[in-house]
């Protein structure tokens, strides 16, 4: 099989893409999830404070939410752009 | 000098063996981790020796279903016929094994969280079991969701048909694909898992909350699990786009 430079530089990039979405939703899953874990915990102790701990609870997840998306980004930059 | 078909049956091969290899990891250590609570939980309540078995054989069996994921993607790939099939299915077996066995970890031990706690909960609150069962029902089937991602992900390299010919970006591109569904799904698994564990704790504290805990348990759930659906997006555009 004939490989020539410039496919192979897309295809690594594509690989790129593939890693940098993967490996970049690990930690965000993580994190998120432990947040709403914590929310939970926190209704069930102060029910009457759902409103608020569920508003804290998605400004801390958007916040953890961020690395995500820089990893969605990225692979979608490596995906259309390279 | 590797024919092509040598070269697609030793790669189903291989990811026969990551699929299964990789997808029993997670399964294992959550139900090891259910298990230990139970016991821990019997030590000190033998009169709930009956619940508590129960509890801990149904969310043993929830954690079970990623590795079972695995095995079908795993026996699949081992009793595939790759006569006739061009390069580029070689390389998709790889992504299929990868992408299969690293989205069970996550769902594996996730749901293992949930099941360990919703075991202690039932010690410290018999008489809440039936919410307590309910909601680990519930939320160890969300920490699944990635591991189905990643099923759909492995059958859909497995059965596509590819080009004879093709060039060497669209292998990696396969590739690619189950590394982003597999690595993607490690994390919304387990952070589910998380959720759902200290939910089934709240609840298991304070029954009356029980509709109130399962709303922001869902919630969060769905927050955490996006990070998992853009991986699902990127493996897909990787296999269908470019």
């Amino acid at each position: 099989m004939e490989i020539s430079g410039p496919d192979f530089i897309k295809g690594l990039a594509f690989l790129g893409a593939g890693l940098a979405m993967g490996l970049g939703a690990i930690g965000p899953g993580v994190g998120e999830g432990f947040a709403a874990g914590k929310a939970c915990e926190a209704v069930g102790r102060k029910p009457e404070e759902a409103g608020l701990l569920t508003r804290t609870m998605l400004v801390g997840q958007a916040v953890s939410e961020s690395t995500g998306i820089y990893a969605l980004v990225v692979a979608l930059l490596l995906l259309f752009v390279v | 000098m590797l024919d092509v078909f040598s070269y697609v049956k030793a790669c189903s091969l291989v990811g026969a063996g990551l699929a299964i290899g990789l997808g029993a990891i997670g399964s294992a250590i959550g139900e090891g981790l259910t298990a230990g609570k139970a016991n821990e939980t019997l030590s000190y309540r033998p009169e709930l020796a009956g619940e508590i078995l129960k509890t801990m054989l149904v969310g043993q069996a929830v954690a079970e279903s990623a590795a079972i994921f695995a095995l079908v993607v795993a026996m699949l790939m081992f009793f595939t016929n790759p006569v006739g099939k061009p390069l580029l299915a070689a390389w998709a077996f790889l992504g299929s094994g990868l992408g299969m066995g690293l989205s069970a970890i996550g769902s594996g031990i996730g749901s293992g969280f949930v099941s360990a706690t919703a075991c202690e909960g039932i010690g410290r609150q018999p008489a809440a079991k039936s919410a307590i069962n309910s909601l680990m029902l519930i939320g160890a089937s969300i920490t699944q969701s990635t591991a189905i991602y990643g099923f759909l992900v492995s059958l859909m390299l497995l059965f596509i048909g590819f080009p004879e010919s093709a060039d060497i970006s669209r292998s990696f591109a396969l590739l690619g694909a189950g590394l982003s569904t597999g690595f993607g799904g490690i994390g919304p698994g387990i952070g589910e898992g998380l959720t759902g564990s200290l939910a089934v704790t709240a609840v298991a504290r304070n029954p009356e909350q029980v509709s109130k805990v399962t709303r922001t348990m869902l919630v969060g759930q769905a927050i955490a699990e996006s990070t998992g659906i853009y991986a699902l997006i990127v493996a897909l555009l990787l296999i269908m786009v470019v």
